[in-house]
């Protein structure tokens, strides 16, 4: 592996030596070449130029030019001169590409040529909001303050409001305050929508999911709003590099799309590293915590003077990474601390001062969640450090390209966890860096999601009956929520008739609003923490042992009206495990396909992707002494049955298949449960999909599709590796969305034909020899042959 | 068992929150003759205009009896702070055949875009009187004639007088105006809303200032002869509402009408009483309680009335007020005193207060600051500050002990350390010794100390 370090050293900047120097140290380290697994070179790239469009106002031209814009990348006039035609835009580049002039240059353009015109940018965070009102105000003041620019969201104070709605040009707001607070009282933005030209959607790769599916539903309102007032908006957004910016774009804004994708912005040279931490263990397949290695990687820069950041997936690992880089560095005296944390709970004051710091060179390294992933501007570092796979490749591009852009080169390492995603990323960089990054979906006519976002469309405005809302049979639901009490019919109008409001109670972000908080009562009642629904059962049922923060809670009770976990401190030598049984049932299949490989043996191992009701339910814990594991005692616990309707992909083995197995039933099952947790990993990757999105259970496959049978048998994995554990006959392995409803990830699973490829990669390559949490997950620990069992499956189903 | 279940059986999870009152919207068409009965039971007409039509229901009333507007109370009502007011609107103002009762009855308190008044009230002075004129619509439909009507009235009578129809009622029907794209809001010349007035004098002495409590214990509801003993919930009218359009029971409504009526006629009444409290007639202040007294002193004090403002407040602790309020009466004046430069009556009421309330730190404070100043009595001073140091301590200590409030023992610890850097102040310009420090100190401390000391 070392061979490949042989860079180019001539004529090259003193950061790029520097860069050099550090990876040479790494790889004198990298002995047996395991820890340096990839390393790739990026040339730098000429930036593409183009000339302001000769429409664009003069005053705002010599505005762009006193800020040292004096010519266009190529994508921005590209982009300038398709909204200026009237499309519907969506623009894909890199981070740090000059994207926001691709809609501020034609949105400006329009306000100083019209001064009622009004447009509304949409971001998914509040920070970037914040900084993009810092762009926007500079410009301002070099056209002598024509418009008003101002940002709108939880933060604002009410009696700025007023103001803001008669004088905003640009609004500044979020998904969320245009739902719960613009939207339901758009009459009081009668100038805004009256004159409403365009909207802006930055960051589109984030409304993916259940958030990309509430946004969609809330454009639909938005559209219905400015409809009323007599406006067809246009849309200009903003992507990262995702597989399918174009589709997902024109089924957020349900109209055709101009994808601009040729990126014109010059880009250093850069480097980039897969660092896999050494192992300590091989027989179990234990590396060196990456978090130390992250912290170790980000020091060997910091000390060669080289402006870092580092990514860490967690607040709490973010707080951890900072205090080891605050030791090494610490604060000279009287000098400001050259090391800064970067996230959610920081004050905005703070943010800016940090982001100000980065800018200027004052702070040296930045410890920070997703939060500096998005476009707020920070300048340009000289490396990245990512402690862990951030998920997707398109998030590992976007914090990657926080790196580089004026230093003439740069430098970003992945530091690799023990997760199975990220030791199948470091062992196969092709994989990483050949593919086109992952394809986004929505479901935006989930009918939970929908017929919520129909409620709050009826508050807003009666629904008529020939309008279009979605692809469903409009009038029939309206008829129904009528029926339940929701809206009246009245003249030709379904009009809301509840106290309620409803964008209230409908949060876009999360998946269910329902949550629980968590109570410390050792001494004055005090909020320690929440947790959602489903979670609430399992982790604070009453008796559990809750662990917050490295400290032990018991739970005293458990309120189910109030939502509520009575939590006491306790020092105890044992945890609790909740014993939950889930039990998917299919109620109407929508596709099957046989395994036609797996013809030698029969043609019933198939595929299949449909409706599934899951049930759930925690009857009882167990608890078990720390260290040793040993089970010390259960308990039986009696909590409501959870029921929710979904989608699901499954695969289903048939008997002889099984049979063929050269294992005994105890480890023919476990080696099932390691091939579904293998399968949940990769499906995460493939769907660009959180790992709780997903639901996994293992069941008999039911006599005929919705039936309701005995003798469906739904084990835990726990019993089904037992010595003694009941067989399954024809087990079907289910992968569901865990969302009411289904939010869309059934049917590209089903398509994805790499899916048993890439699992079957992913539990081969692993180092481990019986298994270990990187490939089958927990199956390893319980059963001897897992590993085996599970490749055993896989090499039938794909041979 | 068999079947696979609806795919709207999903829409079960949209259950209604609330209870079972609901009734089914099932072809709910009521018979002809049923809206005769609603027209009949409320006494209602049937009022057209071009956009359709709505009930309206026209009642006299005797009681309250009109009330002359005082200029004195107009004045004090509708001045917001910096607002001059022009001619014109003023002739409008002090008309009364201009001003206009208003309070609506809604399908909820959320407000929005989704919240509908389905019932107007009106009323104004006539005949020695009380006119009332009331809008319903039967359905969502009638909602433009209403509006229609409403907007007519409103332009003839400009000046709106409302119970917290500043922030709720007027909003919300601007808000249905806009909903209409057709039908203009109509503008008010002066929109007076009581609420504030009536939290300002009646607050301190009620604790809540409904409507309700208002004319029972205010304007003495019972001598008028008027009662509430069926009166609907007002939580419950949306319900109501919502049940009468699915077909539900008409009678509801009837007493969701005679609630609308009470309310207005409530707050032509609250209106003469604070009238007959701002204008001062004929020895009404004599048998006001002394709490209300209060109230005026401070709501007149807030509208810059600071005169009457201070003799309200003197009255108020001439007839005595319950020992938790006296204090803070005895700050304001003296305030108010030291305000207009009067140190020596301010100093009398807070050495008052220091016999009264030996825990109030806030006399001793001021005692210490019109000593070094007016009274140039250093030692005095330094005895106050002195004082206040010791009780603060023993705040922070009973605190300690008890419920632990951080913020107030942070202030506690801030006013101790003024204190602390006051009596250090006090002791150099006691006791000046050598003349370098004699030069130095008091310059390098008088910015700071001006600040501190007014």
């Amino acid at each position: 592996m070392p061979d490949s370090l042989a860079v180019r050293r001539a004529g090259v900047s003193n950061a790029i030596t520097r860069v050099h120097e550090v990876l040479d140290a790494f790889a004198e380290r990298d002995h047996r070449g395991e820890i340096l697994t990839t390393l790739r070179h990026f040339p730098a790239r000429e930036a593409q130029w183009a000339d302001f469009p000769s429409w664009v106002n003069a005053n705002l031209v010599s505005a762009y030019n006193a800020k040292g814009v004096c010519r266009l990348y190529t994508h921005q006039a590209a982009a300038a001169e398709a909204v200026h035609a009237g499309k519907n835009v969506v623009i894909v580049t890199p981070t740090a590409s000059g994207k926001t002039l691709c809609y501020n240059l034609p949105v400006l353009n329009a306000v100083l040529e019209n001064s009622d015109a009004r447009a509304l940018y949409l971001f998914p965070t509040k920070a970037l909001a914040q900084d993009q009102l810092a762009e926007l105000h500079d410009l301002n003041q070099r056209l002598e303050n024509c418009f008003g620019v101002f940002t709108y969201d939880g933060d604002t104070p009410a009696d700025a409001r007023k103001s803001i709605r008669e004088k905003g040009h640009v609004v500044l707001t979020n998904p969320d305050m245009l739902h719960t607070g613009i939207l339901p009282h758009h009459t009081r933005w009668t100038r805004l929508f009256e004159n409403l030209r365009y909207i802006v959607l930055d960051e589109l790769h984030t409304y993916r999911g259940v958030f990309g599916s509430h946004l969609c539903n809330v454009l639909r309102r938005l559209r219905r709003i400015a409809r009323f007032y007599g406006r067809e908006p246009q849309f200009i957004c903003c992507s990262a590099t995702i597989a399918n910016p174009g589709k997902l774009a024109s089924r957020l804004l349900e109209a055709e799309v101009e994808v601009l994708d040729s990126n014109g912005a010059p880009a250093a040279e850069k480097t980039f590293v897969f660092y896999n931490p050494p192992v300590v263990n091989r027989a179990l397949g234990i590396r060196r915590s990456y978090i130390n290695e992250s912290a170790r990687v980000a020091q060997e820069f910091l000390k060669h003077d080289l402006q870092t950041i580092v990514f860490a997936n967690s607040r709490l690992h973010t707080e951890i990474l900072l205090t080891y880089l605050q030791q090494a560095n610490p604060r000279l005296p009287g000098k400001a601390e050259t090391i800064r944390g970067y996230r959610g709970g920081y004050l905005p004051n703070e943010r800016r001062e940090i982001e100000r710091g980065l800018r200027d060179g004052k702070i040296r390294g930045v410890v920070s969640t997703s939060a500096l992933e998005l476009g707020i501007d920070v300048g340009s570092l000289d490396t990245v450090v990512m402690a862990g796979y951030p998920g997707t490749i398109a998030a590992t591009w976007q914090r990657a390209g926080r790196a580089g852009r004026r230093s003439g080169s740069s430098c970003a390492v992945l530091v690799a966890s023990s997760a199975p995603l990220d030791q199948f990323m470091v062992r196969h960089p092709d994989y990483f860096f050949g593919r086109t990054p992952e394809h986004a979906f929505i479901q935006p006519d989930n009918l939970e999601i929908l017929i919520n976002h129909l409620k709050c469309a009826a508050f807003e405005l009666p629904i008529a009956p020939d309008e279009k809302f979605g692809d469903v049979d409009l009038p029939d639901l309206c008829a129904r929520l009528a029926e339940a009490g929701f809206l009246h019919l009245a003249g030709a109008n379904y009009h809301w008739t509840h106290e309620a409001y409803p964008a209230d109670t409908i949060s876009l972000r999360s998946v269910t609003s329902d949550n629980f908080v968590i109570v410390d009562i050792t001494g004055q009642p005090n909020v320690i923490g929440e947790i959602d629904f489903p979670s609430a059962l399992v982790f604070v049922h009453e008796k559990a042992i809750y662990l917050h923060g490295g400290l032990q809670y018991h739970v005293e009770h458990l309120d189910f009206k109030e939502r509520k976990a009575y939590v006491k401190r306790v020092y105890v030598d044992y945890y609790t495990d909740a014993v939950r049984y889930t039990q998917v049932r299919v109620l109407e299949v929508a596709a099957s396909e046989s395994f036609t490989s797996a013809a030698s043996l029969t043609s019933f191992t198939s595929r299949s992707h449909g409706d599934v009701l899951v049930r759930s339910q925690v009857v009882g814990f167990k608890k078990i002494k720390f260290f040793t594991n040993e089970n010390i005692g259960d308990g039986k616990l009696e909590l409501p049955e959870n029921e929710m309707h979904t989608t699901s992909y499954w695969i289903t083995l048939e008997r002889p298949l099984l049979e063929s197995l050269p294992f005994s039933v105890s480890e023919r099952q476990s080696g099932m449960f390691g091939l579904l947790h293998a399968l949940e990993s990769v499906a995460t990757l493939l769907l660009m999909c959180d790992r709780r999105d997903l639901g996994t259970a293992v069941g008999e496959r039911p006599p005929a599709p919705g039936s309701e049978n005995d003798s469906i048998v739904a084990m835990r994995m726990e019993d089904a590796v037992s010595a003694n554990a009941p067989e399954f006959f024809v087990p079907n392995l289910y992968l569901y969305d865990a969302y009411p409803g289904g939010i869309g990830f059934s049917e590209p699973l089903f398509r994805a034909h790499d899916l048993l490829m890439k699992t079957r990669e992913l539990i081969a390559y692993c180092e481990c020899k019986q298994g270990c949490p990187s490939c089958v997950g927990p199956a390893g620990d319980l059963a001897p042959r897992a590993k085996e069992a599970a490749l055993a499956i896989l090499d039938r189903l794909c041979a | 068992m068999a079947a696979i279940p609806d795919r709207f059986s999903r829409l079960a999870a949209l259950k209604l929150t609330r209870g079972a009152a609901l009734r089914p919207e099932k072809a709910v068409l009521r018979a002809p003759d049923q809206e005769d009965v609603l027209v009949q039971i409320l006494g209602a007409g049937v009022a057209r205009n071009h956009f359709g039509e709505h009930l309206a229901i026209r009642n006299w009333y005797s009681t309250p009896e009109y009330m002359e507007p005082s200029a004195v109370a107009i004045d004090l009502l509708s001045r917001t702070r910096d607002e001059s007011i022009a001619g014109k609107t003023r002739t409008v103002l002090e008309d009364p055949e201009k001003w206009l009762f208003l309070d609506t009855e809604t399908t909820g308190l959320a407000g929005g875009t989704g919240t509908y008044a389905f019932l107007v009230g009106l009323a104004w002075w006539d005949a020695g009187g009380l006119q009332v004129e009331q809008f319903l619509m039967r359905d969502f439909n009638e909602e433009y004639s209403l509006l229609q009507e409403l907007a007519s009235h409103v332009q003839e009578r400009p000046v709106l007088v409302t119970f917290n129809g500043k922030s709720f009622d007027w909003p919300l029907l601007e808000n249905r105006f806009a909903m209409t794209r057709s039908v203009a809001a109509p503008k008010l010349t002066a929109h007076l809303d009581l609420l504030h007035p009536a939290r300002a004098l009646w607050k301190l002495r009620l604790g809540s200032v409904r409507l309700v409590e208002l004319e029972r214990r205010v304007l003495d509801a019972r001598r008028l002869g008027w009662h509430r003993d069926d009166d609907v919930e007002s939580a419950l009218i949306p319900q109501h509402y919502f049940d009468y359009l699915r077909g539900g029971p008409a009678e509801p409504l009837v007493g969701i009408v005679r609630h609308n009526q009470m309310d207005l006629r409530g707050l032509a009444a609250l209106f003469g009483k604070i009238n007959a409290m701002l204008s001062e007639s004929a020895g009404i202040l004599d048998e006001c309680e002394s709490l209300d007294l209060f109230g005026l002193s401070r709501f007149l004090q807030r509208r810059g009335d600071n005169a009457r403002a201070q003799s309200a407040c003197a009255q108020a602790l001439a007839i005595g007020l319950p020992a938790d309020v006296r204090p803070r009466a005895q700050r304001e004046l003296a305030l108010m005193a030291k305000r207009r430069g009067e140190y020596d009556r301010a100093a009398e009421i807070w050495e008052e207060m220091i016999v009264d309330s030996p825990d109030d730190v806030h006399a001793c404070e001021q005692l210490a600051i019109y000593y070094e100043r007016h009274g140039k009595d250093i030692p005095r001073a330094m005895e106050y500050a002195k004082l206040g140091v010791a009780k603060l301590k023993r705040h922070r200590t009973a605190s300690l002990r008890g419920l632990r409030d951080p913020y107030f023992v942070a202030r506690c610890a801030r006013q101790e350390n003024d204190f602390k850097e006051r009596l250090a102040r006090l002791e150099r310009k006691a006791q000046p010794s050598s003349p370098a420090q004699h030069r130095g100190a008091p310059e390098a401390a008088e910015p700071k100390a001006s600040r501190a000391l007014w």
